[in-house]
């Protein structure tokens, strides 16, 4: 009886310590976002922003959405840098090749199954944990580039005859929406649906918080672990193909710098929802957040090394006072 | 009367919506053994809690040794000499005897830890405390539970401990375990010390404690000696409700047999076992420590997979290799570990329940969450599971609260067959009469039951039939009303065997 007093009146006043924890993230991005539009020259500007968002934003929220789902379900992929370099090295050389922009594709996605079905195998058969084997995966993927590349040659494809295939990818538009716009809309609608709507998404809740009870109630474990790791690869392959045909060239161990960005966006996210889980609209913000850090530093004036620092900063700020705050409402 | 060692004095803590403690006291004196009882959520954890620092308390006075502590930290209290035994093991695995017992106190030479001076100590402790020749370089991952509760209790009286807090130490532990630490705590309290002693176990509160403090809903409510109240006036005052209803009646018609086994054998496990469940039907298995019965149930799940024999459900042959498979076939188990086993503690209320029978709620994949809303909620209203609402963490639910989601959660796929491992272990009173209360319902809807349990008055209590196993065989079988506790220990120690087994 006194719960449901109890309840009600919080139902009422739904604001409390443990509620503005969820909104730190939000806030911080709201506070950086009015900062940056006052000190950052030309940071609001039409063409800075869409530059944020096609440069950085939608690539890193592509493979930031697989991280979640691998988070989500208790694993960590070390091995998504791996994913997106050798899915755009299998596409450029397949373009170079002059066997077409669809063949490519397929071909870079084909290659990113291919290492999520080796880290599902690893972890699901041999029993190795995913940090190991997907540390494991790294160290091989990195050396199957420099072996099919005389040891980590760039191949660039700017002459025009290899134009068509790139400019169909990241030049085109549907209903003046640019295109890899839409490829990031449709995964993170796909993805969405997948962990917060399907009985898909349950599962892998329920691997991450607790896979001995998933299994307990009649969960096909293994099964799903190896699919959170297949979907995982195959969306860092499509940044990868995105990458690749933004910058017309396939640049040895390029996607290395996503994936700390990608874990960080996910766990930057967690902030947001009340049980401390990864979710979609979580990682968005973190992606967003990380990407708006680094292009205002840069404006500013700052290089690579202080928006890493920016970076470092911001990631304590967030998770501090989230989880303080958290603590504190306990 | 002398100086008490623990006075504890209109301590209140909330925890967001729900009040743990209501102005509650707990005075101990040194040289008592002092027990504290209540129900599942009546507060005992939460007020050693508050005790030990881990939670601070909204309101309320500590004094230790009559000085008072304003705010507690896990080391202030400890310096005050307050140690307590928890119930989960919080020693290293990996650490040896010797370095568990003298952590953050080892003997050391300049920066370097004498070794040799550690081993040798430990060695005297555990002999002179325990009479336990321990070699003090085995590793803690190494000994048996009941001894790593010694290695506890010893690592307290190495740091001069003045108060000693147990919380549930002989959850694990077998009685032989039982009575010497019963031994070693009546040493310690000849020592002057003072012991709170925290158990389920009503027998053990009578044999063991001096004074106890009943709490219930997060208030005292009494102070007795149990010598002078008795048990029964003890649990009353818990659970405000009379003894005699523990076990309650069920009327129920037993149907036709659900699930039968046949020759089925697991090599080193169990072999040739026979037998049948019927509809309505409660089937106990009681044996000892190891005779099989929990691998049988396992392999009845899915779990292992047989060597010889058959399992046929519902006239059908069936054959499980995975869990995935017996609970698509409509079994159900609801497992002895039920933190690590059976609820996803990190997941809500609804999402346990639902964990199951999600394909029965969702279309092309995707969970139909009005459907979902409605079953799991009209499930938590059948079982009175008390949760605010299904939102709300299965963690902050009580043991026999979170024992009925296992329950709802199975209910909600419509399983046939239960298979109940120890259900009622570590929950209070007031909870296992919910548990029977379930079985029953269980049963009148027709389901079949198999019930595990060590504790053989409940078995004799709430079965129809009982088989008993002994070193991996059947070898007698009972019809309600036709045992009693102490005849069933005698078959399943195979005493009986020879006489009067017949094998079912």
């Amino acid at each position: 009886m006194t719960m449901q007093a109890e309840t009600g009146r919080t139902r009422r006043f739904p604001i409390n310590i443990e509620t503005i924890s969820n909104y730190v993230v939000i806030g911080a991005f709201c506070a950086m976002l009015v900062f940056f539009a006052a000190f950052a020259p030309g940071f609001l500007s039409g063409e800075n922003l869409y530059n944020v968002i096609s440069n950085r934003v939608v690539l890193l929220a592509i493979v930031a959405l697989g991280m979640t789902i691998v988070i989500a379900a208790g694993g960590i992929d070390l091995s998504v840098g791996v994913s997106m370099d050798l899915s755009s090295m299998v596409f450029i050389m397949l373009i170079a090749a002059g066997l077409g922009g669809f063949v490519g594709v397929l071909g870079g996605l084909g290659a990113a199954l291919c290492v999520g079905l080796l880290n599902a195998v690893l972890i699901n058969k041999l029993k190795i944990n995913p940090f190991l084997a997907t540390l494991g995966v790294l160290f091989i993927g990195q050396s199957v580039q420099r072996l099919s590349t005389q040891g980590g040659v760039p191949i660039y494809l700017t002459r025009a005859e290899f134009a068509a295939p790139f400019n169909a990818i990241v030049r085109s538009s549907l209903l003046g929406i640019p295109t890899p716009m839409i490829v990031l809309a449709l995964c993170l609608v796909a993805v969405y649906l997948a962990m917060h709507r399907s009985v898909f998404g349950r599962y892998v809740a329920a691997l991450g918080v607790q896979a001995d009870v998933a299994r307990f109630s009649g969960i096909r474990v293994l099964f799903h672990m190896s699919m959170v790791f297949v979907a995982c690869a195959v969306l860092a392959g499509i940044s990868g193909i995105l990458l690749s045909s933004t910058v017309r060239s396939y640049v040895p161990f390029a996607g290395d710098s996503f994936l700390l960005d990608a874990i960080g966006a996910t766990f930057i996210g967690t902030a947001i929802s009340s049980e401390r889980r990864p979710s979609v609209v979580g990682t968005l913000l973190g992606v967003l957040l990380l990407a708006v850090m680094r292009n205002g530093l840069l404006l500013m004036g700052y290089n690579f090394f202080w928006q890493q620092v920016g970076i470092g900063v911001l990631v304590f700020v967030v998770l501090g006072l989230s989880f303080g705050l958290r603590k504190r409402a306990d | 009367m002398t100086q008490a060692a623990i006075e504890m004095h209109g301590v209140n803590k909330t925890f967001g919506p729900v009040r743990a403690l209501m102005d509650a006291n707990l005075v101990v004196h040194p040289g008592t053994i002092h027990g504290l009882v209540g129900q599942n959520g009546a507060g005992k954890s939460t007020i050693i809690k508050v005790l030990a620092g881990i939670y601070k308390r909204d309101s309320g006075t500590v004094r230790v040794h009559g000085q008072e502590l304003d705010a507690i930290t896990p080391a202030a209290i400890e310096a005050c000499g307050v140690h307590f035994i928890h119930q989960d093991r919080l020693l290293v695995p990996t650490a040896t005897v010797a370095e568990a017992i003298f952590l953050r106190n080892e003997p050391h030479i300049g920066p370097f830890i004498n070794y040799r001076q550690m081993n040798k100590r430990a060695t005297e402790l555990l002999k002179r405390y325990f009479d336990l020749d321990l070699d003090p370089r085995t590793l803690i991952s190494e000994l048996s539970t009941a001894k790593q509760k010694i290695v506890q209790i010893t690592r307290a009286l190495a740091n001069d401990a003045k108060v000693l807090v147990l919380d549930e130490p002989t959850a694990a532990l077998v009685s032989k375990e039982v009575s010497s630490l019963f031994a070693v705590l009546r040493r310690l309290k000849a020592d002057n010390l003072a012991i709170i002693f925290i158990s389920h176990y009503m027998s053990e509160i009578d044999e063991i404690c001096d004074v106890v403090t009943v709490l219930r809903n997060g208030s005292d409510v009494g102070v007795v000696t149990p010598a002078e109240a008795g048990i029964e006036a003890i649990v009353q005052m818990m659970t405000n409700r009379d003894t005699s209803e523990m076990y309650p009646r069920r009327d129920v018609t037993i149907g036709e047999p659900v699930l039968s086994v046949n020759g089925l054998t697991l090599a080193g496990h169990f072999r040739d076992v026979s037998l049948e469940v019927r509809a309505g039907e409660i089937l106990g298995i009681t044996g000892l420590l190891g005779s099989g019965d929990k691998e049988l149930v396992s392999t009845l799940f899915g779990q292992s997979v047989p060597d010889r024999g058959e399992i046929v459900l519902n006239g059908k042959p069936v054959s499980f290799r995975s869990p995935v498979q017996a609970v698509r076939h409509g079994i159900a188990k609801i497992p002895e570990d039920r933190r690590a086993h059976g609820v996803a503690t990190g997941l809500s209320v609804g999402e346990n329940i639902a964990l199951a029978s999600l394909d029965q709620m969702s279309g092309w994949g995707f969970v139909n969450t009005r459907t979902e809303a409605a079953k799991t909620e009209a499930l938590i209203k059948e079982l009175g599971i008390k949760t605010p609402d299904r939102h709300t963490m299965v963690k902050n639910l009580s043991g026999g609260n979170q024992q009925k989601v296992v329950v709802a959660k199975w209910l909600s796929c419509d399983s046939q067959v239960y298979l109940l491992d120890e259900p009622t272990v570590a929950v209070d009173v007031g909870a296992k009469v919910e548990i029977y209360n379930l079985m029953n319902r269980l049963a009148s809807e027709g389901k079949a039951l198999i019930f595990l349990s060590s504790d053989l008055e409940e078995i004799v209590e709430m079965c129809d039939r009982v088989l008993v196993i002994y070193r991996g065989a059947l070898i007698g079988e009972y019809q309600r009303g036709e045992i009693d506790a102490d005849r069933l220990l005698a078959a399943a120690s195979g005493a009986q065997m020879e006489q009067e087994g017949r094998s079912a």
